[in-house]
């Protein structure tokens, strides 16, 4: 009877709970002014199911995608703020390939110039490169994590318009159309590579002992250390991760557009995946960390700009009204409120048990 | 002759989640008195200081300073009060210079504006009360630990606080910065201020204070005048229980023809270690005695990675290898508990569970994982063997006490099945019970035939452990004697002037 | 260490380690100034214009890093910065154009809430013990998204007390001749170049000079010691976050000057080049470390690097930002180099 009791008041001082109770409080008001919100119907014609919430789960791909990997990084006590440029980096490699000599191609179409293999591996390898950029500054230099993906934030755009010339191609090739518009089982593509994504990642650090190396190294990486761990190792993996993962992220962003925009593709994702993996319960300052609250976290985020379209709230206003969102969230979360709120549920048991 | 009582604090209690760090402690403090604070680890000295400090709040009592009521709300607040205090570890920022870690807060000011010159001169005298001839100006990060730990005891004192608060203060000082402190309090007795001094060292106690106060678990045993208690019977009370567990020891002894496990031969890097040779036989003890950086921690360092090796081989039965990082050491079953167990040993967020299974999991390779089954059996069975007190293994490691987490880190090297397990310093801050503890498992696992090297700052320790001793001086290897027929005095002559 | 002279003399003070970073962006600075003097001397590279111009074009950075400076000496950091100053350029500019109030009323306004916001982030970052870097993230985004609701459109700014603002010069005079005459070609400084340099000047005094200063290294250095020596943490980093407000904001209006209009989209990602600029100066993102002088001249070596892409004419602007990056790996392989030789002592 007790044991029940602690686990409960646990359960209330977790992040994770609180992220889910934000995430239905949101549905549960988009419910009540939209009934039809939860509607999904299928489309014959296309072969796809739709409905607000599979939007959601949609749009929220890309973020899902990297924030995984982004979870591993703030486990380990770090930020990758290049994420958002790697995005922009893989989707002009992506149509480079495709379209490379556009005098000959002029016009987009159904074609590819380079093997469609090249079109997806290349974009991938790179960005995995430049993660394991990132993560041997971090490894073998030593640089906090913070400073050395800002380099690459800096110029990966730069280095994603030189690759392009500055210009924006189009394409018409229809295999790369279905990574970001086709679907299977009924369902659109990027939510099966998310799904994927997301297993992949889960079983790679739940199943092996990864995830608990990388936890060990982001609470004490000295003492890790000198228990055998190879931080240096367990860093660049992560970092790699991240980078592969954000070139996955950019291969769905691109063929969503079909095209590559070295400006805006991918723009502020390191923002929101920070976000994402903090309102899903891991800290900041490393260690413990949830895959699962990671991608409740990104769907929150998708739920309040979706909910703001829906409701016909003025588009403008999806910022701020996001960040007041995220700050009753993050507020709920932080420390103080949750020890209050832990302080309270044991003085009302004390009371029951003293009333008994 | 002690003046009036300028601080009395009566009944404090102070309640933790789950224990009563404090109950009804009464504690008084006369003008011109330096007054030892006794106990385990654990005991609440260090509770009883926050509370005067306003650290921590207390749930019940009184304080009341010169007659007065006082409710300290911080640190901020007690100084305001006239209370100082210079903790354990230094709480100093190191990237301010010597001269602004003394003054700031309370800088002087001149024109509206800090006068830089004035704080300079100051500190300079100050430091040169200590006999310490530095340059102020210079970060606190660039000195020594004994320097930075004057400079936070020089802080309290230019404060001219009523009562000055240290806490362990001499941990990190040589003897001769020892006895340089001890005048400078005495100093500061003579000018009626109130000391309250916790020490781990008992002659220190005897050679400076007037009375002293004993907590255990909480409680206050006494407080006596300092001619009134001998030590045997200050360790009798402060531990609560006969001592007799520590003498009955019985020293590690090796066979002859014992086979050589851990060989080391003229190792040595840049800067920390000469040239160091050492050969370990199975199931002995090794003592390496010598003073703070004499190369005792950087001896074990190097034979277990954590460090580069530049010169010299390293062999495991007989058979070279290269250690490169400290998993290359665990592959070839040596084990080690470094001396700062916060920093290098426990993982405080994580689990006693993952703790333990560390050091075997990381030598298996993340790719080959240990079952949850497998981990829980693994930690249930040393939470046992060793005592850990705990409800269960999912309770967070940073959670427990300091001998308890020192017993977990043990506890990780035991279930790697270590052909040699280097300790270094550790019995360092925790209380005697544990102490003894630790040395009776450290014997236990010789006599199955695992050797030991231990590194300790208590000679007698060292002395009633080992079955040989090595001691080292100026980061070199100066002599090599038998545990069995040494005494304490031909170490100290020797660490002192070297081997003759 | 007994050895060092004890009587501080200036060359002393200068020599004192802790200012080696400094002296490594200026360095780095003059080299990358004698590369270009070197390459477009005939250009007129080397003229007082274009040394003046580089402070008028990025008067703004400047301001704003002044603030940014000292959050990140705290050990935080404020990614509102450019959302901010933008928000104050879009309170200018909706004020005057549409609203008809008079520039100095927007300001007022700007400035309550510029400040406002920094130290409710401040509050929420110390009390509530909320990362610094996901509070203003989200301050980010609130103020982006006010900004947007304020208007979607570029709106112009037309006020004579602004105009005139804008359009105010001291010409740099030279003597000759025996009468003052304006300098070939002629350079000036206006009204932002005077409210930077007197920014980085009052921010100096403040981080050397006043308790307030000290406190942020303080905590910079180790939060909970300072703490324990009794400083008061909280209500310093509630101020500096609140002065970082005030820096943004100062920024944004001067970013209104220069550009005489309010955009919803402008300085996006500023932010993160004031922090480079805070970086290449110097200050650790870890907190601590970091000086005013640091800052000037992180402001002036990474707008120097636009400076040189313009005058080459060739090349593609994108290299700017390729070329800050790796300035920025070279200073911080720099750091690295430094910290570690200064570890081993």
């Amino acid at each position: 009877m007790t044991m029940k009791k602690t686990d409960f008041s646990g359960i209330m001082q977790s992040k994770v709970t609180w992220a889910v109770i934000a995430e239905a409080l949101i549905l549960l008001v988009c419910f009540l002014i939209r009934p039809d919100f939860f509607s999904i119907s299928y489309q014959p014609s296309t072969g796809m199911l739709y409905g607000s919430l599979i939007d959601i789960v949609n749009r929220s791909a890309e973020i899902t995608i990297i924030s995984m990997g982004m979870t591993l990084v703030i486990a380990l006590g770090g930020t990758d703020l290049s994420v958002g440029a790697l995005v922009a980096v893989a989707g002009a490699i992506a149509l480079k390939f495709l379209r490379w000599d556009v005098l000959t191609y002029t016009t987009p179409g159904d074609y590819t110039v380079y093997p469609y293999i090249l079109v997806l591996g290349v974009p991938l390898i790179v960005c995995a490169l430049m993660g394991l950029f990132n993560g041997f500054l971090v490894a073998k230099g030593g640089i906090q994590p913070i400073i050395a993906t800002l380099i690459l934030m800096v110029c990966g755009r730069g280095i994603a318009q030189i690759l392009t010339d500055g210009k924006q191609f189009t394409t018409g090739y229809s295999p790369f159309r279905i990574i970001g518009q086709g679907s299977f089982l009924c369902l659109p593509m990027p939510i099966i590579i998310t799904v994927i994504v997301v297993i992949a990642v889960a079983l790679f650090t739940r199943k092996t002992a990864f995830g608990a190396f990388v936890e060990s190294v982001g609470v004490n990486p000295s003492a890790s250390r000198l228990s055998g761990i190879k931080a240096g190792s367990v860093i660049l993996i992560v970092f790699m991760i991240t980078g592969l993962l954000s070139g996955i992220a950019g291969l769905i962003y691109s063929s969503r557009i079909m095209s590559n925009d070295s400006n805006n593709a991918g723009l502020n994702f390191e923002m929101d995946a920070i976000l994402a993996v903090v309102i899903g319960g891991t800290n900041m300052a490393g260690g413990r960390f949830s895959l699962a609250g990671t991608v409740i976290g990104s769907l929150i985020i998708r739920t309040i700009v979706t909910f703001v379209y829906y409701f016909g709230i003025v588009a403008e206003a999806t910022m701020a009204f996001k960040a007041l969102i995220i700050a009753v969230v993050i507020v709920l979360q932080s420390e103080p409120v949750r020890r209050y709120f832990a302080k309270r549920s044991a003085l009302r048991q004390a009371r029951s048990g003293g009333a008994k | 002759m002690p003046g009036k009582n300028i601080l009395e604090m009566k009944g404090i209690t102070i309640q933790f989640p789950g224990v009563k760090a404090l109950d009804g402690v009464d504690f008084s403090l006369c003008e011109g008195e330096i007054h030892s604070l006794l106990g385990e680890n654990g005991a609440g000295k260090s509770t009883l200081i926050k509370c005067l400090t306003g650290v921590n709040r207390m749930d019940e009592g009184k304080i009341i300073l010169d007659g007065r009521e006082i409710h300290p709300t911080g640190p901020g607040n007690a100084i305001e009060l006239g209370i100082s205090a210079v903790f354990q570890e230094i709480n100093l920022c190191p990237n301010l210079s010597v001269a602004e870690n003394i003054f700031v807060g309370r800088q002087p000011m001149k024109h509206g504006q800090i006068d830089w010159n004035e704080i300079n001169r100051r500190a300079e005298e100050l430091m040169s009360r200590f006999h310490l001839d530095i340059d102020v100006t210079r970060p606190l990060s660039y000195y020594s630990t004994a320097i930075q730990q004057m400079t936070s005891i020089a802080r309290a004192v230019d404060i001219q606080a009523k009562i000055l608060i240290l806490d362990e203060p001499t941990s990190s000082l040589d003897e001769n910065e020892v006895q340089l402190l001890f005048t400078v309090m005495r100093q500061l007795k003579e000018s009626g201020m109130g000391i309250i001094f916790i020490t781990h060292f008992l002659d220190q106690i005897y050679a400076v204070s007037d009375r002293m106060t004993i907590l255990r678990n909480g409680h206050l045993v006494g407080t006596y005048n300092i001619n009134e208690l001998g030590k045997v019977e200050l360790v009798t009370k402060m531990v609560g229980k006969d001592m007799d567990v520590i003498f009955s020891l019985k020293r590690a002894e090796v066979k002859d023809g014992a086979e050589i496990v851990l060989k080391a031969e003229h190792i040595g890097d840049a800067s920390k270690i000469n040239d160091i040779s050492l050969d370990l036989r199975k199931g002995e003890l090794m003592g390496f005695a010598g003073l703070l950086g004499s190369g005792r921690t950087e001896t074990a360092e190097m034979l277990f990675g954590a460090t580069k090796t530049v010169r010299g081989d390293i062999f495991i039965d007989g058979e070279k290898i290269e250690i490169k990082q400290p998993f290359d050491a665990i592959k070839a079953r040596l084990a080690f508990c470094p001396e700062d167990r916060k920093r290098d040993g426990i993982i405080g967020d994580l689990s006693i569970r993952e703790n333990i299974m560390l050091a075997v999991q990381s030598r298996k390779g993340f790719m080959h994982p240990m079952t949850r089954q497998e981990q829980e059996e693994l930690a249930d069975k040393y939470i046992s063997i060793l005592g850990i007190v705990t409800p269960d293994c999912e309770k967070k490691a940073g959670e427990l006490s300091g001998g308890n987490q020192q017993k977990v880190i043990l506890a990780r090297w035991m279930a790697a099945n270590p052909k040699v397990l280097i300790l270094d310093e550790p019995t360092r801050g925790i209380d005697i019970g544990a102490k003894a503890e630790i040395q009776r498992l450290m014997l236990e696992m010789c006599k199955d035939g695992v050797s030991v090297i231990f590194i300790s700052s208590e000679l007698d320790e060292i002395i009633r452990c080992s079955t040989r001793i090595i001691i080292m001086r100026d980061r070199e290897k100066v002599a090599e004697v038998d545990g069995s027929t040494c005494t304490q005095q031909d170490i100290l002559r020797i660490i002192a002037e070297g081997a003759a | 260490m007994a050895g060092v002279t004890k009587k501080q003399s200036l060359w002393g003070r200068l020599t004192n380690p802790k200012y080696i970073m400094v002296y490594a962006t200026i360095a780095i600075f003059l080299v990358i100034y004698a590369f270009g003097a070197f390459l477009y001397g005939n250009k007129g590279f080397l003229t007082v214009r274009t040394f003046v111009n580089l402070f008028i074009d990025n008067a703004y950075f400047g301001i704003s890093a002044v603030g940014m400076t000292m959050v990140l000496i705290t050990g935080g950091i404020d990614l509102s910065v450019g959302a901010v100053a933008s928000l104050t350029g879009m309170f200018i500019a909706y004020g005057t154009t549409v609203l008809h109030l008079h520039p100095l009323t927007c300001i007022f306004a700007a400035l309550v809430m510029g400040v406002g916001l920094g130290l409710l982030m401040g509050w929420v970052i110390h009390y509530l013990n909320v990362p610094p870097f996901i509070t203003t993230l989200t301050g980010m985004f609130f103020a982006r998204g006010v900004c947007s609701l304020i208007s979607r459109e570029s709106i112009d700014i037309h006020h004579p007390m602004i105009d005139a603002l804008a359009g105010w010069k001291i010409y740099l005079m030279k003597f000759a001749d025996g009468k003052w005459v304006r300098i070939k070609p002629i350079a000036f400084i206006n009204f932002n170049v005077i409210l930077f340099l007197a920014m980085i000047l009052i921010g100096a005094f403040i981080l050397q000079r006043t308790r307030f200063g000290r406190n942020i290294y303080a905590i910079g250095g180790n939060e909970q010691s300072a703490a324990l020596m009794g400083l008061p943490v909280g209500r310093t980093k509630v101020l500096v976050y609140g002065f970082n407000g005030l820096c943004s904001v100062l920024a944004g209006i001067s970013y209104a000057l220069y550009v005489k209009s309010g955009w919803n989209l402008s300085l996006q990602g500023g932010e993160l080049e004031v922090i480079t600029c805070a970086v290449i100066g110097g200050t650790l993102l870890t907190g601590g470390v970091g000086y005013m002088a640091g800052t000037l001249f992180g402001v002036l070596l990474k707008s120097i690097i636009p400076a040189l892409i313009t005058f080459n004419g060739n090349l593609l602007s994108w290299w700017g930002k390729i070329a800050t990056g790796l300035l920025l790996l070279l200073f911080i392989c720099i750091q690295r180099v430094i910290t570690a030789s200064a570890g081993k002592r």
